[in-house]
């Protein structure tokens, strides 16, 4: 999934789960959560990255008209989608964080897989965790602190 | 962090993390750090499924 958002170019702030995991999370995620970049160029990007990779949106019946182009993307926001390489949750702005400019200045340079991405840092995390407010995120929101207080 | 910043819910959940997971993953690099989730996540799926065949031989017999 990096692999293909990293090689097609795709401006993207890796947040959620997956951020989580990278400043030593040992929970487990079914998805991989994005902020990216609403500039029209970005869009195109994102598209040719996850396009070949049949993108379908996530939950819903079989059989929809959905069409994964950048006047999708355009009129959208926030994508929860299933692909052939995962799931993935393509977010336009996030509660508490804003989107992909706002976090720009927050994010990290992680290397993963010999890729170079960019992930939102610990204590963004923690803070945009907390502004979303979900019960089930309490838990994970304990954990990244006790990470920040061990490192 | 200061006192007058932390949550008494986010304290009682911290209670319950263990800590020697993080140890371990922090001395890891975020590469291994994914590897290990992503073998752990095979793992689940590998349950997953024997979980599902076992509830399916039970019914059938």
């Amino acid at each position: 999934m990096l692999a293909a958002l990293t090689g097609a170019g795709v401006d993207y702030i890796l947040v959620g789960g997956a951020a989580a995991i990278a400043h030593g999370s040992a929970r487990l995620t079914q998805d991989v959560d994005i902020v990216y970049a609403r500039a029209a160029v970005n869009l195109s990007k994102l598209v040719k990255a996850l396009g070949p990779h049949t993108p379908y949106l996530r939950g819903a019946p079989p059989g929809l008209p959905f069409q994964f182009d950048e006047q999708t993307l355009r009129r959208g926001l926030n994508f929860m989608l299933t692909t052939s390489l995962g799931d993935i949750d393509l977010l336009g702005e996030i509660t508490g964080g804003g989107g992909y400019e706002d976090l720009l200045p927050d994010s990290v340079v992680l290397e993963v897989f010999g890729l170079h991405c960019r992930g939102l840092s610990l204590d963004r995390l923690i803070e945009v965790k907390r502004a979303a407010g979900r019960p089930k995120d309490l838990e994970a929101i304990a954990e990244l602190e006790a990470i920040r207080e061990e490192q | 962090m200061r006192p007058e910043d932390q949550d008494p819910i986010i304290e009682a959940y911290k209670r319950g993390i263990d800590r020697t997971l993080i140890r371990e993953n922090l001395k890891r690099t975020v590469t291994e750090r994914f590897e290990q989730a992503m073998a752990l996540q095979r793992f689940a799926e590998e349950l997953k499924r024997a979980g599902r065949k076992a509830r399916k031989t039970q019914k059938d017999a």
